[in-house]
């Protein structure tokens, strides 16, 4: 569920480090996606009258229904997605997938409970925090993806950190997930809202981790002591800190040992064997692919191959099947747009220092509470 | 203290016309050598850079360098509120959160002051490099309004190609195609009407019209434009602003895609 508070933090801190953007002024730019988080969010979202879609054996199509539309809409708006998937969780992690099986026997016995009683609203909240990205859903996704001509990645562990990698080894622009984990794992860029409804009229924000650690004064080092210290998925933190003391703590002692040795143990107890050192190095060192070596390839739709495997058993309707690999052929035929950045260089960007000081205090970081708040947990 | 007075408002009010489709906000450099506007718009695919000097204005007094973040749309009200042959006097205080623009009558017997609120903005200056272009090309303002408001009919994109027999705009889309070939003009009454081609070596370059069509909201300025162009680099759309200064456009090509 990435970093705990670290968006409200960043809106507080750093202001100038978020952008908020139109999803058509990212035309050009290859974006690596956050695949098991956003087939949550379609098995979530993705609805109708409450209940997700299915196939004829009423096995769930409410991924494959959100990876199909919300790509094509990316490809229209001259976007080049590659999806990541997770792949196996780090040992570190046990910790917190424990404490999601454990919320989702207890959303069961609550679901349980509200379909005894008959209310339509619980069962529906319930069912929804029920739902699992499964192995199959990933399988189908990926075989939707290859005859869509889209390509992905599956990383040896956390997806967020193949994200990264990719980011950083320039081989796309940006890493796009809810999770704020793709700045502690190194990835300059990252979008946020990346594959919301287009409905939801959502604009896309663009946190930049350079601009997030001038405006927060920290190293990189700091930073990532700074996300554990906040919370994250792979280990406790210090009861009775808060976002605000994090930071200044870090500031002042500059790494979690140098903290440690200065806070008052009596007042704020740190977890037994606080395995802090192993979570830092898995933001340092994540298990991932050596993203040079990985070829990206957006090739052509198989047209016919999508409506075999959507149409049919699946219940896609088949003109709109069609309609959609029409519209995935077309937006490859185009050229690209350029942009004067990388023709000319951008020198300066004052008044930044400027604003931040007024910034902090208007609605703007009210706008990212509820963004935040909205996207808690990601259960696995 | 800033103070600039020009007796022609009118221009400055064709200026507003010409950025504000481009820009939604923008900063006006204010110091000793004039006025100085430098900003791209939202997506980051074109660039204006307007110029007014000092001397061009009747009156110009600027003490210390002021930077006024303006909301375009704002000014361009207060703009329409003047008529064409007012007299225009901007002023700020130094560090000022405001600005003012008086207007006055030629016969002095009516005087309009508007205030406007600054804004604070962030700001990205690009560095331009000076450019040797391969072609240059100058044309009737109107004459290149008109093309690509008639390209832009057929697609999204225009094709312009620069040779020493003359200047060819393209673009193809689902109705067909459609060519416009300008020849360099041999001999003109006025000069105003002349086509002239500078070319070291031939140029083919894409432009989407969409951006063309918005510098071409700049034709009111200048009677004629001048048209820069290399391989490989942003087109350059120039009209000059009487003998005051210029406002440029910069344009990114659009390219090949290399992966498909």
């Amino acid at each position: 569920m990435g970093i705990h508070g670290l968006s409200k933090l960043i809106a507080d801190e750093a202001p100038s480090a978020v952008v908020n953007n139109e999803i058509k002024n990212y035309f050009g730019r290859k974006v690596a996606i956050d695949a098991s988080m956003s087939l949550y969010q379609f098995l979530i979202a993705v609805r109708s009258e409450g209940a997700q879609l299915t196939d004829a054996d009423g096995e769930p199509t409410s991924h494959l229904m959100g990876t199909f539309y919300r790509t094509i809409r990316l490809v229209e708006n001259g976007i080049k997605p590659v999806y990541v998937f997770d792949g196996k969780p780090p040992e570190l992690k046990s910790g917190e997938l424990a404490k999601r099986t454990e919320k989702r026997e207890e959303a069961q016995k609550e679901l349980a409970k509200a379909t005894e009683a008959g209310d339509q609203e619980m069962i529906d909240k319930f069912n929804r925090r029920l739902v699992k990205v499964t192995k199959k859903h990933s399988d189908e996704c990926k075989e939707l993806l290859r005859l869509m001509g889209i390509p992905y990645v599956e990383a040896p562990c956390e997806a967020e950190a193949q994200c990264a990698a990719l980011v950083k080894s320039g081989k796309v622009y940006a890493a796009a997930t809810e999770d704020m984990d793709a700045l502690t794992f190194g990835s300059n860029v990252l979008l946020r809202h990346m594959t919301f409804s287009e409905a939801r009229k959502m604009p896309i924000q663009e946190f930049h981790l350079d601009r997030v650690l001038s405006g927060l004064e920290l190293n990189l080092d700091e930073f990532i002591d700074l996300c554990i210290l906040l919370g994250c998925d792979y280990c406790e933190t210090i009861r009775g800190i808060g976002p605000k003391r994090a930071i200044d703590l870090i500031r002042k002692h500059h790494s979690i040992e140098a903290v440690l040795k200065n806070i008052d143990n009596e007042k704020y107890s740190t977890p037994e064997d606080w395995n802090y050192a192993g979570a830092r190095r898995l933001f340092h060192e994540p298990e991932v692919a050596n993203a040079e070596e990985l070829e990206l390839k957006w090739t052509e739709p198989d047209e016919e191959g999508l409506v075999k495997f959507l149409c049919g058993d699946k219940n896609f309707a088949e003109d709109r099947v069609r309609n959609g690999a029409k519209k995935l052929l077309k937006a490859r035929g185009t050229t690209t747009q350029g942009r004067l950045d990388s023709f000319f260089k951008i020198s300066t960007t004052p008044n930044a220092a400027k604003r931040k000081s007024e910034d902090s205090k208007t609605p703007n970081n009210k706008k990212s509470k509820t963004g935040n708040k909205s996207f808690r947990g990601k259960p696995k | 203290m800033f103070e600039a007075r020009l007796v022609q408002s009118s221009i400055l009010k064709k200026v507003l016309e010409a950025i504000k489709e481009l820009l939604n906000e923008a900063t006006f450099d204010c110091s000793d050598s004039g006025i100085q506007l430098q900003a791209m718009d939202n997506s980051h695919v074109s660039l204006v850079s307007l110029n007014l000097r000092s001397d061009g204005f009747d009156k110009y007094r600027c003490d210390r360098n002021l930077s006024m973040g303006i909301n375009l749309a704002s000014m361009s009200k207060i703009m329409k509120c003047a008529g064409n042959d007012d007299v225009l006097t901007m002023k700020a205080q130094d560090n000022a959160d405001l600005v003012t623009f008086m207007f006055e009558s030629q016969n002095q017997e009516k005087v309009m002051d508007y205030e406007m609120k600054l804004m604070n903005l962030d700001q990205e200056h690009l560095g331009i490099p000076e450019t040797d272009y391969s072609c240059v090309i100058k044309l009737p303002s109107q004459e290149f309004a008109r093309i690509v408001r008639d390209l832009s009919q057929f697609g999204e994109s225009v094709v312009i190609s620069c040779t020493k027999e003359g200047i060819k705009f393209s673009a193809g889309g689902d109705i067909g195609n459609a060519n416009i070939k300008l020849a360099q003009t041999s001999n003109v009454d006025k000069d105003e009407d002349a086509v002239t081609i500078e070319m070291q070596e031939p140029v083919s370059l894409t432009f989407a019209c969409r951006y063309l069509n918005s510098f071409a909201k700049a034709t009111p300025l200048s009677p004629q434009v001048q048209l820069s162009m290399s391989a490989d680099v942003p087109l350059v759309v120039e009209y000059k602003i009487g003998d005051i200064g210029h406002i440029r456009y910069y344009l990114a090509p659009k390219i090949e895609d290399e992966d498909n």
